[in-house]
């Protein structure tokens, strides 16, 4: 079951799918190459996307969903506003990445792979990212943590809700300026 | 039959590396300081991204003319971020872990007074009487770089400075002589391939050549999987024309008419460069239709890896590429005879085709002359783990394990003891300590039980436990798995549960006996390499590491006290200093109370064992310990709230 | 024709066909569970149908193989036999086999490969790992029963024989693969309704017709809910 405000997202996005489709030939070798021009664009695949895709190359919407099920790098559901990725590589395993990754699954409440229910933040398990010498690393948008320890977690996340609170606050406070000139005038 | 414009491709060449040389000449002429940074993956993970913004600002704010080239990477992974600085009047200087702290502090003090500022130095990378070179030290002059030679050294998305160093010059040996000639000489280079399997690449080459048709294709494996090693991004990253080259020689050679590069999506920079590097031999003249004023037609593309570790496997890679779920197909009929579009292809690793160049540069004589005579040339690992200098290494094939870990890697940091090192990533083994004096080749490795695979190294120390890393490989294969076959899809997760439960405690007395039987039915049964090699890891460390699975099976004890279900920690209420704080708040679960003693214990019901209070508790007392298994902690009560 | 030797026996078979085929229509029974014989190219999964031929160090699947003159092949030493039980034990290790309540009892393929190699129908080396799959197929007319699915893609076969673009498909990975189908229910039921080869070809009853009370009910327009996998505490 689909949330009905992803739904609408998804309706809006059919006219652009259509348009990112046109650039491709029909081709079947086109399939993935079209699948992660989407996911590109619209940050994950959604079901609609995927029946478009086949309408496109004529093959059954079937097909592009077990391709696109396939493969690790494809998303079905809109991911957080900030994505957290702990590098789960070899180099990072053995100095304690997995203690890393439950910290913060803890904090957040959702496990790897999922989105919190505000969808502020997903978080993702990846292979070396390629600075096994900064072991344990976590990727947190685009910030490299290196050296990563338990007690950083806690600190990461407080920042972006705090980075949050003060731009709410600032839109209050616009709104109730507005506001006030509107109450003024 | 010779090649129709061959006259004129010398020429064209010729006038490209003169004008590239020109064009560096100019730029060195102009006695500028020239900061070169390393910017590959590595690099810029490690931060010198901030590192470059520094050095322009500081320069800025200081009035400096200068030049900064962003460079591949030198392998040196432990150093990154990595700079060159070459300041005229001194030799090029090697500076390591440059934070933008340091590159200011360069800027003033070298760049403006003329102090090198020794404390920050790894080395020069020439000889001279100022400073040491890098040469000097281990972790360079044991190393046989040539597929390595220029990265880290060159800028990878400027065309030209490949050029200057003699870029192409291998294709244009290639293309005064035949296509038969051209297999020959790679026959007698004795390479073999280097993603994993070790196939002479110049066979794989003549059944292409005789597999007839007026379409073939060529495609570049650079789909590594391997969760731990990195070398295949990194040559792509910091210098792509060496490869290209190499697949221009080999569409030569084959007869191809068409390339593809296939790049995982996950290494986003290493894509970026190689569509600058193909756009740029386009425009160069170095690909495409009439290569070189040549009648030879090339056309190279590249192609985004999904992110499935079994599209490495070839028939799995061409399924993929035909927009098809990558699952393997059963050998033969092999893709040199119907590959891509059941057309006659190709498949090479990234290894594989940037020795090519060199290959014909040098000669045949020249490449089997370095390595050991059965496994020619050089190989790239990446070293991880408890070394003191992880990285990326070249060396000659034929050097040992100990030459490799300990002399140029710099052996097991913190005066802990080397226990085991792991080869080949998840389809490799693992060999203990008395292998160490193994010659690194094909041969060697696979009759101890590992293999060359991917060229991952992981050094471990006491302080890991082989069961859970071997636990980690088989859960990375079992995810893995396209599914297709019964032994890989269900046998590998059989396998992975009988791992876990050790690991947990819960092993059982027959477990050591199913792990083993079912991993030799694995190896035999199942159809692709995948499923083929995904039990080495357990079944290399059954072999030489009995010991640890008794241990957990028999006495639900981690000797190396790793696996969190069979330790604990505890305070040692004796070291304990009464009153400190320090561990409280390292806490991410608050397990850590004051005893009515008013020193601190673990609540062992809510410890998950995250090490961090042993961090935290200053090295003067020391009190936080580990045990396993975990029973022998000792019980604390949590005094009763007022 | 050519001449092999099967298990000291002489026979003839026909070039172009696969050894299994060779020895299935000379009554040599090889077991086998995810070759039909109009397969041009069998996907050679099931891992059941090994042989070991004269010359070759290891057992191969001889839906794979194609018949040479003279090849001399075994199909019963105990080597065989035990990657053979390891195959049947595996894939009954994932199979839930509630028999009594399974319309393929007494007829079905796995009872039957069980008897002969004397293996238990629910194995005591493996612990039995559940198949969760929480949804069911998007198909108006089929039902699929996960935990029975063996995977042998016949059904995706025949689907794919008479589509070209099959209605039914291997979707995720590893051992989350199953069967299903995604799309637009109303064409799935204009193309289904005459055809329903995968309910005849599916040798355990994993795929069903739908009882009718069951049936999805189409919506007005068309679309049903895309049965996409969890990914995330929101929906
Ligand atoms: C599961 C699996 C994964 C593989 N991954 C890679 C890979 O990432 N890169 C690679 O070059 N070869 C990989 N291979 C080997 C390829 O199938 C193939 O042998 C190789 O690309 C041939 O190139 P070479 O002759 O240059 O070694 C893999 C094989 C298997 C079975
Ligand atoms: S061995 Fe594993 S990866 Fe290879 S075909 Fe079988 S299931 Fe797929
Ligand atoms: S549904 Fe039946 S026919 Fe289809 S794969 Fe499963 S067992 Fe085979
Ligand atoms: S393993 Fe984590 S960065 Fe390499
Ligand atoms: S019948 Fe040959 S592998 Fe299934």
């Amino acid at each position: 079951m689909s949330h009905p405000s992803i739904v609408s997202e998804e309706e809006e996005s059919r006219e652009e799918i259509i348009g990112l489709l046109q650039g491709f030939s029909k081709g079947r070798e086109n399939l993935i190459p079209i699948l992660q021009t989407i996911q590109k664009r619209h940050s994950y695949v959604s079901g609609l996307a995927m029946k478009l895709v086949a309408e496109h190359l004529e093959i059954s919407s079937s097909e592009v969903y077990g391709v696109a099920t396939f493969y690790n790098q494809f998303r079905f559901h809109p991911p957080g506003r900030h994505q957290i990725r702990i590098c789960l590589g070899t180099a990072c395993h053995v100095v304690g990445g997995d203690i890393i990754l439950e910290n913060f699954e803890r904090k957040l409440g959702i496990r790897e792979g999922q989105t919190t229910p505000d969808r502020e933040f997903s978080i993702e398990r990846v292979a070396c990212v390629g600075c096994c010498a900064l072991a344990p690393v976590a990727i947190v948008d685009e910030a490299t943590h290196g050296h990563m320890a338990p007690s950083r977690v806690e600190g990461i996340i407080l920042g972006f809700q705090i980075e949050k609170e003060r731009l709410e606050r600032e839109k209050q406070a616009e709104n109730s300026e507005e506001k006030e000139l509107g109450e003024n005038l | 039959m010779k090649l129709a414009g061959v006259d004129e491709a010398i020429v064209r060449h010729r006038q490209l590396v003169d004008r590239a040389r020109r064009r560096r000449a100019e730029m060195e002429h102009r006695e500028l300081p020239r900061i070169e940074i390393g910017m590959a993956t590595c690099g810029l993970a490690a931060g010198a991204g901030a590192t470059k913004e520094a050095f322009e600002e500081a320069c800025a704010v200081n009035g400096l003319h200068f030049s900064i080239n962003p460079v591949g990477c030198l392998g040196h992974c432990y150093a990154e971020p990595l700079v060159v600085i070459h300041n005229p009047g001194f030799p090029p200087i090697c500076y390591h872990n440059v934070t933008p702290g340091k590159a200011k502090a360069l800027v003033k003090a070298f760049l403006q007074e003329g102090d090198p500022l020794y404390e920050f130095v790894l080395g020069a990378m020439e000889e001279n009487d100022l400073i040491p070179a890098v040469t000097d030290f281990p972790r360079f002059h044991l190393e046989k770089r040539v597929v390595m030679e220029r990265c880290g050294v060159i800028n990878p998305e400027a065309i030209d400075e490949y050029l200057a160093g003699g870029g192409y010059s291998g294709l244009l040996k290639a293309i005064q002589v035949s296509p038969d000639a051209v297999i020959e000489e790679i026959i007698q280079s004795g390479l073999r391939g280097r993603g994993g399997a070790g196939f002479p690449t110049g066979r794989k080459w003549r059944l292409a050549r005789d597999a007839g048709g007026s379409h073939k294709f060529i495609i570049c494996n650079a789909d590594e999987g391997d969760p731990g090693a990195y070398m295949d991004r990194t040559l792509l990253e910091s210098n792509p024309h060496q490869l290209l080259e190499g697949m221009v020689i080999a569409a030569y050679a084959i007869g191809a008419d068409r390339g593809i590069v296939y790049v995982r999506a996950e290494y986003p920079l290493a894509v970026e460069r190689m569509r600058t590097a193909i756009r740029q031999a386009v425009e160069y003249g170095l690909l495409g239709k009439g290569i070189l004023g040549t009648d030879l037609d090339f056309e190279c593309t590249l192609f985004e890896g999904s992110g499935a570790f079994v599209c490495g496997e070839e028939t799995a890679l061409i399924e993929s590429l035909e927009g098809k779920r990558g699952m393997p197909r059963h050998r033969p009929p092999y893709p040199v005879q119907k590959g891509f579009r059941s057309l006659p292809t190709v498949i090479n690793n990234v290894k594989t085709l940037s020795s090519i160049p060199h290959i014909l540069k040098h000669g045949a004589r020249w490449y089997s002359g370095i390595g050991s005579p059965a496994s020619p040339g050089t190989a790239i690992f990446s070293v991880v783990g408890k070394v003191v200098h992880p990285g990326l290494v070249e060396i000659a094939m034929g050097t040992t394990l100990r030459t490799l870990i300990f002399d140029i890697c710099g052996g097991v940091p913190n005066h802990r003891r080397f226990k085991a090192v792991q080869i080949g990533g998840p389809s490799g083994g693992c060999l203990p300590e008395s292998f160490l004096d193994t010659p690194i080749d094909f041969d060697s490795l696979t009759k101890a039980g590992a293999m060359m695979g991917s060229g991952g190294i992981v050094v471990m120390d006491e302080d890991d436990c082989i069961v859970d890393v071997t636990r980690y490989f088989l859960d990375f294969t079992q995810k893995e798995s396209c599914g297709k076959c019964t032994f890989c899809r269900i046998g590998t997760l059989h396998l992975l549960n009988g791992l876990h439960r050790m690991t947990r405690g819960e092993g059982r007395d027959t477990d050591m006996e199913m792990l083993r039987t079912l991993s030799e039915e694995i190896k035999e049964g199942s159809l692709c390499g995948l499923g083929k090699t995904a039990p080495n890891p357990v079944l290399t460390t059954l072999k030489y590491f009995p010991e640890e699975y008794e241990a957990h099976v028999a006495e639900k004890r981690c000797p190396s006290m790793r696996c969190r279900a069979l330790t604990a920690f505890y305070i040692d209420l004796d070291l304990c200093a009464r009153g400190c704080d320090a561990c409280v708040g390292s806490c991410p679960v608050e397990a850590i109370f004051t005893t009515v003693s008013r020193k601190k214990a673990i609540d062992q019901a809510k410890c998950v064992k995250c090490g961090e209070c042993v961090s935290a508790c200053p090295p003067e007392y020391n009190a936080v310990l580990k045990v396993s298994p975990p029973q022998l902690a000792p019980v604390v009560e949590r005094p009763k709230e007022e | 024709m050519v001449r092999i030797v099967v298990d000291g026996r002489e026979i003839f078979v026909d070039e172009g066909k696969s050894l299994l085929q060779g020895c299935l229509d000379h009554g040599i029974f090889i077991p086998n569970l995810c070759y039909l014989e109009d397969m041009e190219d069998p996907p050679g999964s099931c891992r059941m149908c090994f042989v070991e031929i004269e010359g070759m160090n290891q057992p191969v699947v001889s839906c794979k193989v194609e018949p040479k003159p003279d090849m001399v092949v075994n199909t019963s030493s105990s080597e065989l036999l035990r990657l053979q039980r390891t195959s049947l034990r595996l894939l009954l290790s994932n199979h839930e086999a509630k028999c009594k309540a399974c319309p393929s009892n007494r007829r079905c393929i796995l009872q039957e490969l069980v008897k002969r190699f004397g293996v238990r129908i629910r194995p005591r080396r493996y612990d039995h790992i559940d198949r969760e799959v929480a949804e069911d197929i998007e198909h108006p007319l089929l039902q699929i029963v996960h935990s029975r699915c063996i995977l042998c893609g016949k059904c995706v076969h025949v689907c794919q024989r008479q589509y070209g673009s099959p209605i039914l498909t291997y979707a995720r990975r590893g051992i989350d693969t199953i069967i299903t189908a995604f799309g637009d229910v109303e064409a799935m039921y204009a193309l289904c309704e005459t055809c329903l080869a995968c309910v005849e070809v599916c040798p355990v009853s994993a795929l069903l017709l739908r009882e009718p009370s069951g049936a999805i009910e189409i919506p007005a327009d068309g679309s049903p809910e895309a049965t996409i996998p969890c990914g995330g505490a929101t929906p």
